[in-house]
């Protein structure tokens, strides 16, 4: 009798297990697994030899704008030749003025060939003698004088230090931030090469090893919570790796749940996150490590709109800084989960589904009318299906199966199965 | 017909069968029929009567109401005088013939103090006194004591009489009694645009009187033309629906006065309705500019009295609404069976043609074709059958029709209602403006709206008046579509104003043949319609946008005062910025000379480096663009608005003599009057 027990325990126990990690007798050994990545990664590599395209190779019926990254001496000098114009101008008795590129979204231009949003050649005058400007144009001047400082002492201060020396011009961190903005367009370089940060927020850890000014960083030697990605990309460099492929998660749980369990050792890659929109320095650091070790970049986001939307600041750039598109974005990444199809493909059920609000509907519909989601056919049958579903889900949702789930048999048999788009 | 006559007359035998002095055994199994009047004395809630508050709120805007309605009938500008006073209890004692009597037995009323209760009490006065006597020596500001509420016993009832004067038609003599003494017998049951609600008006003040006080209601009435007064006293025999009459008789009229005072004596409830009454005779005076209200409390303690008189602003009145016909669309089975019995046509197509709305001869043969074989133009209309009369039913519920007119309403107009909205609220700012007629399910309605800005006895933020069919809605505001509307869909950023620190008054007036209100009380109109959703929207939209401009132009005006300090704020933190690039510049070529530099660049530099051009000769120049600048824009400005307005103010002269050969041109916006 208590031997029967013991057996139907033992039964019921391993039923418990195929019912909480459903799929998993599915799962092929991780050497099988490892054979598709290679494969993968290999063409990625020959792929990626062609060279990149650039707004100069394309005859363009608009002419765009492009920020390059410049030596601080010709900032100095630009800023020194800018500022001359204006004291001359001043001294002529007619006042001074900018001219701004506008970042507005009227123009903003969906390049198709190079699959990145960039800047139309639209600006805008803001004089200092009309009410509506005098405020800004004053702004700007003062952040032209801090960032000529910055360049000539050579140091990297961050946007809130930016802020802070002059808090009762600036007001709030907002204006400061943007005015930035509009400065790295006026002078025609990039953010970093204006010795401005902003502060830490992306993390990565895996088989990675790359110097940060100067000290060697092994990410498999991190610890769980990985390295801060440099906020100044110039101090990076010597990258090196044997991962397969980069993992860019969307949230920090999941990247935390994928760090503890070493998912990079089981499966060689680099998994990076942002802890939800891209920060400047991981786009940059994504970019360097796609671009110099040439591997394929897998994201795993939520399945709702705004999982879509971070996706497609890391593939195609933001509005608000599409200047810098060509620096800042990473091409062709494949989305790997969640996907909106997933929902019913892993059986995730009905109480982990979260229904969309109609704001999310809404930014749903609106992003079904981008370029870059209808550049990509399975993109557009996948959010066409979220919408028609109305039912959203975040990446934790997996873990009504477990809290390894993810790490166990979700990814890796998304992975086996090259389910990515 | 004749069996809803017969029914009609059932309540009143059964009752006389059933009112027998002496109680029977309650018998299970008969059939009780109540009157009207006994319907409304039970039920007195739906017609605004919860409570003694609400029901002195209540009796007064029904009384006003009837009195505007009776002075419009003879287009005669309205003048109503409305005197509420407080009756105190010997005084009522004394009026019904009951002599006050002393307590004997203290302990047996609901206010007596038992020995606990006075222990509880002289401590807690006590302890008061003393946290007083320290605050005192801590030299805090002394609070008053409040004073001790009595409990208030459930016979402590408070009595008012209400009398309300006006100029109107007048009654005739002979139609009084009925006029008063019937429930759901009134003479405003057609359909038109009028504001009663219930058609109960005084019946249900008279019924409330009869059940609080037990004493009748005082009628004077004179008509024009007519050598007497007419003096009435009655009451209502609540079980029979009839009036009960103490007096009725001619007097002499002296002053050739037309019109009607009632004077009803009921319980209410001053204290707590008190604001919602002077509320409603405020809006009312919006709405109505073109009446004269004299409102008045007495009481015995005169520091409690109010006078307040609203004045007449113009003269002009809106049009008496037309009586209609219904629509196609909007009748039921059993109104299409009322008007049937009521017609004076012979034949099914007259019928059609004559007693609804939008349908022509020619389309009303179509319809006659389409209803079926047993139909044809020639049919008697009172031979249909029920069968054939439902079929009518379902063609009018399916059939087309072209949307009815508005002709029939009578707005209050943007002219009144402007000058309603500047009289009582004395506003910076006001917009109105008036929807074309739109339909809701077969009843024409028109929407007016105004919006003011600022001025005196209005709170910061939205405040909202909701007029329907021309009265003021005070009730339940939260769920109505104009309160709706204009917190949730107004943008009023938009419009440059600011949705909590400006004081915004939003006045939407709804007129219609068919109110569609919600809720028991008829306090307000549902969110739900969209046809009257949008059209309020709309309306409101409109008026924003003709302040916007007036908004846009006083922010422009201000911005021209403050402009040129404004510019000369930042001159010294611009010049500074770009003098300290150029100094540091000059100190770094001076040092190295190996800048890559433009020569005008360089001789820029040179000058900085040999201080011949200073952060100073940078805000100088600087400070005299500015100058420029700004003089360039004050005289842009000026040739743009011309010459500077002086403060006018608004005066309004009224007529030196009553003539009466004039014509009034009128507009929606103004009303000229020739005087011949």
């Amino acid at each position: 009798m208590a031997d029967k027990r013991k057996r139907r325990r033992a039964d019921s126990d391993s039923d418990d297990d195929s019912a909480r990690l459903p799929f998993k007798n599915r799962l092929k050994p991780d050497s099988a697994i490892l054979a598709t990545l290679q494969a993968l990664t290999t063409a990625t590599k020959s792929a990626s030899t062609s060279k990149t395209l650039t707004l100069s190779d394309l005859s363009l019926s608009s002419t765009c704008r492009e920020v390059t990254d410049l030596p601080l001496s010709s900032v100095q000098t630009k800023i020194l030749t800018l500022a001359a114009s204006l004291a001359r101008s001043i001294l002529s008795g007619n006042g001074f003025s900018f001219s701004v590129p506008s970042r507005a979204a009227t123009n903003q231009l969906y390049v198709p060939e190079l699959d990145r949003i960039v800047l139309k050649d639209k600006s805008s005058i803001r004089p200092y003698a009309s009410v509506s400007t005098v405020r800004k144009t004053t702004i700007t001047t003062r952040i032209l004088s801090l960032i000529h400082q910055l360049s000539l002492k050579n140091i990297h201060v961050t946007k809130r230090d930016l802020f802070y020396t002059d808090v009762k011009l600036f007001q709030d961190q907002t204006q400061s931030d943007a005015v930035l903005d509009d400065v790295s367009c006026i002078l025609g370089c990039t953010r970093s090469s204006l010795n401005v940060v902003a502060a830490e927020k992306g993390v990565v850890v895996g088989r990675i090893t790359f110097s940060d000014n100067g000290d060697m960083i092994d990410c498999t030697k991190m610890g769980i919570g990985g390295k801060a990605i440099p906020p100044n990309i110039d101090r990076v460099g010597d990258m090196s790796s044997d991962a397969l492929f980069i993992l860019l998660v969307e949230k920090d749980a999941a990247y935390m749940r994928l760090a503890e369990d070493r998912f990079y050792n089981r499966f060689p890659c680099i998994i990076v996150t942002a802890k939800g929109q891209p920060d400047v320095a991981t786009r940059l650091f994504l970019r360097k490590m796609k671009m110099e070790l040439k591997l394929p970049v897998l994201a795993l986001v939520d399945s709702d709109p705004y999982g879509l939307k971070i996706l497609s600041v890391y593939g195609c750039g933001s509005k608000n800084m599409s200047y810098d598109s060509a620096n800042l974005t990473t091409p062709d990444i494949k989305w790997l989960g969640i996907r909106p199809s997933d929902l019913d493909k892993y059986k995730i059920p009905e109480q982990c589904r979260l229904p969309m609000t109609e704001q999310d509907i809404k930014t749903g519909k609106d992003l079904l009318e981008e370029d870059f989601v209808k550049k990509n056919p399975g993109w557009v049958e996948e959010l066409s299906l979220m919408v028609k579903s109305k039912q959203k889900a975040e990446i934790q949702a997996l873990s009504t199966f477990g809290f390894q789930y993810l790490s166990e048999v979700y990814l890796p048999l998304k992975l086996q199965q090259q389910d990515w788009l | 017909m004749d069996t809803g006559e017969s029914s009609d007359e059932s309540p009143i035998q059964a009752n006389k069968k059933g009112k027998s002095k002496t109680p029977r055994k309650p018998k299970a199994s008969t059939l009780k029929q109540k009157s009207p009047a006994e319907f409304f004395a039970e039920n007195k809630n739906i017609a605004g009567f919860d409570n003694p508050g609400k029901s002195l709120y209540t009796t007064v805007r029904e009384l006003v109401e009837n009195a505007l309605d009776s002075a419009e009938s003879v287009a005669e500008l309205p003048f109503v005088e409305v005197t509420i006073e407080e009756i105190n209890k010997s005084k009522f004692n004394s009026m019904i013939g009951l002599i006050d009597r002393e307590r004997i037995d203290e302990a047996l009323y609901g206010d007596f103090e038992t020995v606990k209760a006075r222990e509880k009490r002289l401590a807690k006065e006590a302890r008061f006194q003393e946290i007083q006597a320290k605050n005192a020596a801590l030299g805090k500001k002394v609070k008053e004591q409040t004073s001790a509420k009595g409990m208030k016993g459930r016979g402590e009832a408070s009595f008012y009489r209400v009398t309300c004067k006006d100029n109107g038609r007048g009654m005739p003599h002979d139609d009084i009694p009925n006029m008063f003494g019937r429930v759901l017998s009134g003479t405003k049951y057609g359909l038109k645009q009028t504001r009663g609600k219930f058609g109960l008006g005084a019946k249900m003040a008279l019924i409330w009187s009869k059940m609080s006080t037990g004493l009748p209601i005082e009628i004077s009435s004179s008509m024009k033309n007519q050598s007497y007064t007419t003096f009435c006293r009655l009451d209502i025999d609540i079980h029979r629906n009839i009036p009960h009459i103490h007096v009725h008789e001619k007097r002499d009229d002296k002053e050739q006065w037309h019109g009607a005072e009632i004077q009803v004596v009921i319980e209410g409830n001053w204290t707590t309705y008190r604001s919602k009454i002077l509320h409603y005779m405020r809006q009312m005076a919006v709405i109505t500019p073109y009446a004269q209200f004299m409102f008045r409390f007495v009481s015995d303690t005169s520091d409690k009295n109010v006078s307040i008189r609203f004045t007449r602003r113009t003269d002009v009145m809106p049009a008496v609404p037309l009586e209609t016909k219904y629509h196609p669309s909007a009748v039921d089975l059993l109104l299409i069976k009322r008007l049937i019995g009521e017609t004076t046509k012979q034949n099914l197509l007259q019928f059609l043609q004559h007693e609804f709305v939008n349908i022509g001869k020619s389309h009303a043969e179509r319809l006659i074709g389409e209803m079926g074989p047993d139909f044809g133009p020639k049919t008697p209309v009172k031979s249909l059958t029920p069968q054939q009369i439902v079929r009518i039913h379902q063609l009018f519920r399916q059939a087309k029709f072209d949307d009815p007119s508005g002709d029939c309403l009578s707005p209050a107009g943007e002219y009144n209602l402007r000058l309603g909205i500047i009289k009582e609220l004395h506003p910076d700012m006001v917009a109105t403006y008036t929807a074309s007629a739109q339909v809701f399910e077969g009843h024409p309605f028109i929407v007016e709206a105004g919006v003011s800005l600022g001025g005196k006895d209005v709170k910061q933020g939205l405040n909202i008046f909701r007029f329907a069919n021309r009265i003021p809605l005070l009730f339940e505001q939260g769920a109505d579509v104009v309160t709706r509307t204009a917190m949730k869909r107004i943008n009023w950023n938009t419009y440059k104003i600011n949705q909590t620190q400006d004081k915004i008054g939003v006045f939407v007036s709804i007129v219609s043949t068919k109110i569609p209100f919600k809720g028991t009380g008829k306090e307000y109109i549902g969110d739900d319609i969209s046809e009257i959703a949008s059209a309020v929207k709309t309306s409101i939209k409109q008026c924003c946008i003709q302040l916007k401009s007036k908004i846009v132009k006083k922010i422009q005006a201000r911005e021209q005062q403050e402009r040129k300090r404004n510019l000369a704020k930042y001159i010294g933190d611009a010049t500074g910025a770009i003098y300290d690039i150029l100094k540091e510049s000059s100190q770094l070529h001076a040092k190295k000379k190996r800048m890559e530099i433009k020569d005008e660049d360089a001789e820029l530099l040179q000058k900085v480096s040999s201080r011949l051009i200073t952060k100073e000769t940078l805000s100088e120049k600087l400070a005299q663009h500015v100058e420029q600048v700004d003089y360039e824009m004050a005289m842009e400005y000026a040739t743009q608005s011309g010459v500077r307005e002086e403060p006018r103010e608004n005066i309004y002269i009224q007529a030196l003599e009553p003539q009466k050969n004039f014509m009034d041109l009128h507009s929606p916006v103004f009303v000229f009057r020739l005087f011949l």
